[in-house]
Order: C-alpha cells, then sequence, then structure tokens
C-alpha cells in the first residue's frame, strides 16, 4: 500500500505542477459550472411555468441526469488528457525505469497510476460541490439524488480512467494514448444508442446495451444504488486494471 | 555477487545477446567495456529486470531475477545511460520520493537523503528544480537515486556520457569513492576511463562476453601478438621487405618512411629483437632504435573484438 500511495502521491502532484493539468482542472470546473448554472436556471423557469399552468413539476432526478449526461460528454475530452501521459509520457523519456527497478511489483504501479488519475478527478468533483450547494441556498432539494448522482459520476470517471490508463500502457506515445482513449470512450457512450443496429435484437441487444455505461447512471442520478450498476463499474474498472497490469507485465519481460 | 550464466536476447530478428556469461566479485569495480551496440545496455536492463531474457540465468547476491524480481531489486541500484528523473520536482524531493519507492521512511529516509546530498555535492541544488540543473548535476542524481537505498549492487551505463571532461573526473571520483562498499559494474566505450575505474574488465562483442580478467591478466594474455618498432638510419623500406620475406613469424609489418620506422607485431616474445637487430646491423641499416611498445587496454580491445 506503501509504494501504491508513493506513486499516486507523486503524480497526482505532478499533474498540478504542470500547465496543462491546471488548465484541464480549471476547464472542467468551469464547465460544471456552466452546466449547473444554465440547467438549473432552466429548471427553475420550467418549475414556475408549471406553477402558474398546472402540470407535472420537473423532478430533480431529471435536472442531475441533464447536468451529468453532458459531463458525460466532455469526459470524453478531459479523461484522456488526464490518463495520456500514465505510462505513455514515461516510457518515452525513459523515466519508467525508476519504477522498474524499484522492489514493487506491476500491480502496485497500476493502482499507483490508476489513484493519481482518478484522484485528479475525484478532486475536481470535490471542488464543484460549491454548485449544488447553491441549489440549497435557494431550494430544499433533496440530498439524495445530489449525492448517489456524484457517486455515479464518480465510478463513470474511474471506469474511464481505468480504460485510459490502459491504453497509455500499450502505446508510446501520448497522443495516440489520447487519440484512442477518446475514441474508446465515445463508443462506450454511444453503444446503448447503436445497440438495436449493431446487435440481431432480443439477448444480445440487451447485452450490447449492458456493456454501454449511459443505462448504469440512470439510477445514480434518480437516486438509486443498485447492485448490478455497482457490479458493472466495479467490474469494468478491474478489468482493465487487469489488462493494464498485463501489458505492463508483458512490456517489462517481453 | 553478479553470476551471469549463458544470457540470451533477440529482438525480434536481431540477437541483442548471444552468450553472455561472467561473475563479479563483491567489492569489485568491474569494467564492462565494448562498442556501441555490443548488448551492455541490454545485460544490463535484463540485471536490474527492466527487460526479460530469452534464455540464461542471472543471479544477484544468490537471487535469480526472474524467479525473485523484488529480492533482487532490493539488491541493486541501477543508473542507467538516460538517468530516470522527474524533471518537474525538486532534487530532495526527488531522493524523498525514490527513498519511498525502496521502503524507506521515517527517520531511516530523511537521513539517507541528506547523507546522498552531502556526499554528492548537491546541496546547493537541493531545492532546485531537476529540470534546471546541468547535465553533471542531473548525473549526480541520477547516481544519488542508485545509491539511496544502500544497494550491494550498483550497475552503472556509461556515467560519463555526454559530461565535460571536469564533470567526468568528478564523476570518476565518485565512483572510485563508492569501491569496497559496493560491487560495481560499470559499462563504457571510453577506453581510458575503463582503465582508471576498474579493477576487472568484461569484453563484450557482438552480444558475447569475448574476455575476462584484470588489465594485466587480459594483456598477458594477449601479449602472443605484441607490437615493436625499430628504427634505422636508413633503408626502413627494404629492411621491411626482408621481415616480410625472411621472417614468417612476423606479421602486420608497416613503414614509415620518412621516420625510417618499421612496425611488426610476434607472437615469438622478445627474442625476436635478438633476430632482428642482427639483421638490421648486419645489412648496415643502422640502428637508431628497437623497443617492443607497451600493450595498452585499446591494444587488446581492438585485438579481441577486430
Amino acid at each position: 500500500m506503501g509504494a501504491i500511495a508513493t506513486i499516486a502521491n507523486r503524480d497526482l502532484k505532478s499533474f498540478f505542477v504542470s500547465f496543462k493539468g491546471s488548465v484541464t482542472f480549471c476547464f472542467l470546473l468551469l464547465l460544471m459550472g456552466i452546466f449547473f448554472r444554465s440547467f438549473a436556471a432552466t429548471f427553475l423557469e420550467i418549475q414556475a411555468q408549471t406553477l402558474q399552468t398546472g402540470g407535472e413539476a420537473p423532478k430533480l432526478s431529471q435536472l442531475l441526469t441533464a447536468i451529468f449526461q453532458n459531463l458525460h460528454f466532455i469526459l470524453l475530452f478531459i479523461v484522456p488528457a488526464i490518463t495520456m501521459s500514465s505510462f505513455a509520457e514515461e516510457r518515452k523519456t525513459q523515466v519508467d525505469r525508476l519504477l522498474q527497478t524499484a522492489p514493487i511489483s506491476s500491480i502496485q504501479i497500476v493502482m499507483g497510476k490508476f489513484f493519481a488519475s482518478a484522484g485528479v478527478l475525484g478532486l475536481v468533483l470535490m471542488a464543484s460541490i460549491v454548485y449544488p450547494l447553491f441549489l440549497f441556498k435557494y431550494g430544499n432539494p433533496e440530498i439524495g439524488p445530489i449525492v448517489t448522482s456524484y457517486l455515479g459520476i464518480f465510478l463513470l470517471m474511474c471506469a474511464q480512467v481505468a480504460f485510459g490508463i490502459w491504453v497509455s500502457s500499450m502505446v508510446s506515445h501520448q497522443f495516440l494514448a489520447y487519440l484512442f482513449t477518446s475514441f474508446g470512450l465515445f463508443l462506450l457512450l454511444i453503444l446503448a444508442w447503436v445497440a438495436p443496429n449493431i446487435s440481431g435484437g432480443g439477448a444480445s441487444e440487451e447485452f450490447v446495451k449492458y456493456l454501454a455505461a449511459t443505462p448504469h447512471l440512470d439510477n445514480f442520478f434518480a437516486g438509486l444504488i443498485s447492485v448490478a450498476d455497482l457490479g458493472y463499474f466495479f467490474a469494468f474498472i478491474g478489468l482493465f486494471l487487469f489488462f493494464t497490469n498485463v501489458a505492463v507485465d508483458a512490456k517489462r519481460w517481453s | 555477487m553478479i553470476e551471469v550464466v549463458g544470457l540470451q536476447k533477440s529482438f525480434g530478428n536481431i540477437v541483442a545477446l548471444s552468450d553472455i556469461s561472467f561473475k563479479v566479485a563483491k567489492g569489485q569495480i568491474v569494467g564492462f567495456l565494448g562498442a556501441n551496440g555490443a548488448g551492455k545496455t541490454t545485460t544490463m536492463d535484463i540485471l536490474c529486470g527492466c527487460i526479460g531474457a530469452d534464455a540464461g540465468t542471472a543471479k544477484i547476491a544468490g537471487f535469480e531475477i526472474s524467479e525473485d524480481p523484488i529480492e533482487v531489486k532490493r539488491k541493486i541500484g541501477y543508473l542507467p545511460d538516460e538517468p530516470p528523473l522527474h524533471r518537474e520536482m525538486q532534487v530532495g524531493e526527488f531522493l524523498t520520493y525514490a527513498g519511498k519507492l525502496h521502503g524507506l521512511r521515517g527517520d531511516r529516509l530523511t537521513v539517507r537523503v541528506a547523507d546522498l546530498i552531502e556526499r554528492l555535492e548537491l546541496g546547493s541544488n537541493k531545492k532546485r528544480l531537476i529540470g534546471q540543473l546541468s547535465k553533471g548535476y542531473r548525473q549526480r542524481v541520477g547516481l544519488a537515486q542508485a545509491l539511496i537505498h544502500d544497494p550491494e549492487v550498483l550497475i552503472l551505463d556509461e556515467p560519463t556520457e555526454g559530461l565535460d571532461p571536469h564533470q567526468i573526473l568528478q564523476i570518476r571520483e565518485m565512483i572510485r569513492g563508492l569501491k569496497g562498499h559496493h560491487t560495481i559494474l560499470f559499462s563504457s566505450h571510453i577506453l581510458s576511463e575503463v582503465e582508471s575505474v576498474c579493477d576487472q574488465l568484461i569484453i563484450v562483442d557482438k552480444g558475447k562476453v569475448v574476455e575476462q580478467g584484470t588489465h594485466n591478466e587480459l594483456i598477458l594474455r594477449l601479449d602472443g601478438a605484441r607490437e615493436y618498432h625499430v628504427r634505422v638510419r636508413q633503408g626502413a623500406l627494404a629492411l621491411a621487405e626482408e621481415l616480410k620475406t625472411d621472417f614468417g613469424q612476423l606479421s602486420r609489418i608497416t613503414v614509415k618512411e620518412d621516420e625510417q620506422l618499421v612496425s611488426f607485431m610476434s607472437k615469438e616474445g622478445d627474442e625476436i629483437l635478438d633476430l632482428v637487430a642482427r639483421r638490421v646491423l648486419d645489412r648496415g641499416y643502422g640502428l637508431k632504435e628497437l623497443a617492443g611498445k607497451s600493450k595498452k587496454l585499446e591494444d587488446v580491445f581492438f585485438q579481441i573484438t577486430r
């Protein structure tokens, strides 16, 4: 555990030392702020209209879904920027030999890199807590769906990071890592929408839909935590961390 | 302390190592000598666990690298040809990080970092970013990183490469200062450097160990083909022709006519000087100088790897 924390801590600090890191952090935080501001304004507008005209008032889960699904789209560009240098850059500059010659296992290296990137995104989420706090200032929203939405989006981020560091461990240039990660995450995003077109319907369509990340977030945005959704994200993270470990080990002993 | 047997490694169709076997005793500084591409870095990378070998075994302090990689890495400090440094970190911060990777914590880590900063004269640069340091200082930080866990074995891959003459001398002095406490495998393609720093030499060529021993042992072993010079007052060209036709035991006979100097190689030992001197005097060439050239590491190296 010591080595994992050491690697994660160094990479996390190093991220914020770089210009790229600070810009990425601020950019994501700013976009989240814009989403909160604009969707909350729309939400309040619709709420006011329904009070006057009658009809069904908008639900908090709808607001959270709108905010976080849009954020999901932005993450396609942000997560690869964070994970691309995990392995690719160190391999290019041969700094990876520092870890390779230290008395630590591949899985410790992989976990250290994973926690560093997940930590960056976790810090963005922590900083963004200020946005939902405004909802409490002007209204009385349920806290449950907000907490579960945050949990859902953090699990999504972790899954994306696991995928991103796997790609970074496979290629030797961080630009390629960025491109492949973005493309992979985009496929994961649209899988649920294109499932009817790429599968023969029935069970295979359901299976393709299950692989997509988006449907697994809906419960979290509605304030529900299901074992199936948690299982999906943990399995996804575990699988890609395993792949990364295999790739790092294979490169070490090739 | 280091025992390598039959190491082989290929990258695709390119054979990097075909047969590397050698032993290094505890406390020695051993020079790993070879031309660029001879297989020095590949061997060192295998010893340090950066890459795996296709065949053969490599033991460090009794532990086999493929079986006990973690234990081997505890025993080894490695300075690759390009020091693995995080340029955005400060010197002290980086050494603390390297120490933590090797399991050092608390006071032990603080004391070790302070000690290395003092020994490698990095005190004035402790708070500077590594990326801002000169190459010589970066090399020192790399050396400090390799020494952070006080390893029994130190593997240095061309540690003076790219440094200016002053920095080269400093790094060599530092390496000499580590003798005794650490077993050091030191690679270089600079012959004079290996000669001045190392107790033993291992010469590699085309992925094979071609010789191993002390400087004197290698020279004695290969002294069968020592080089000699004979300087005459006149007729160096004619003398060279005579030596070629009448002295079959001589080889590589060359002549510098303007200096009236004839050089040749002989496996006969110094007795050949009597025969050549007699011939020079009998024919009236006029003997000015007759000498066996003292063999240098360069001669051994070129003779072996020719």
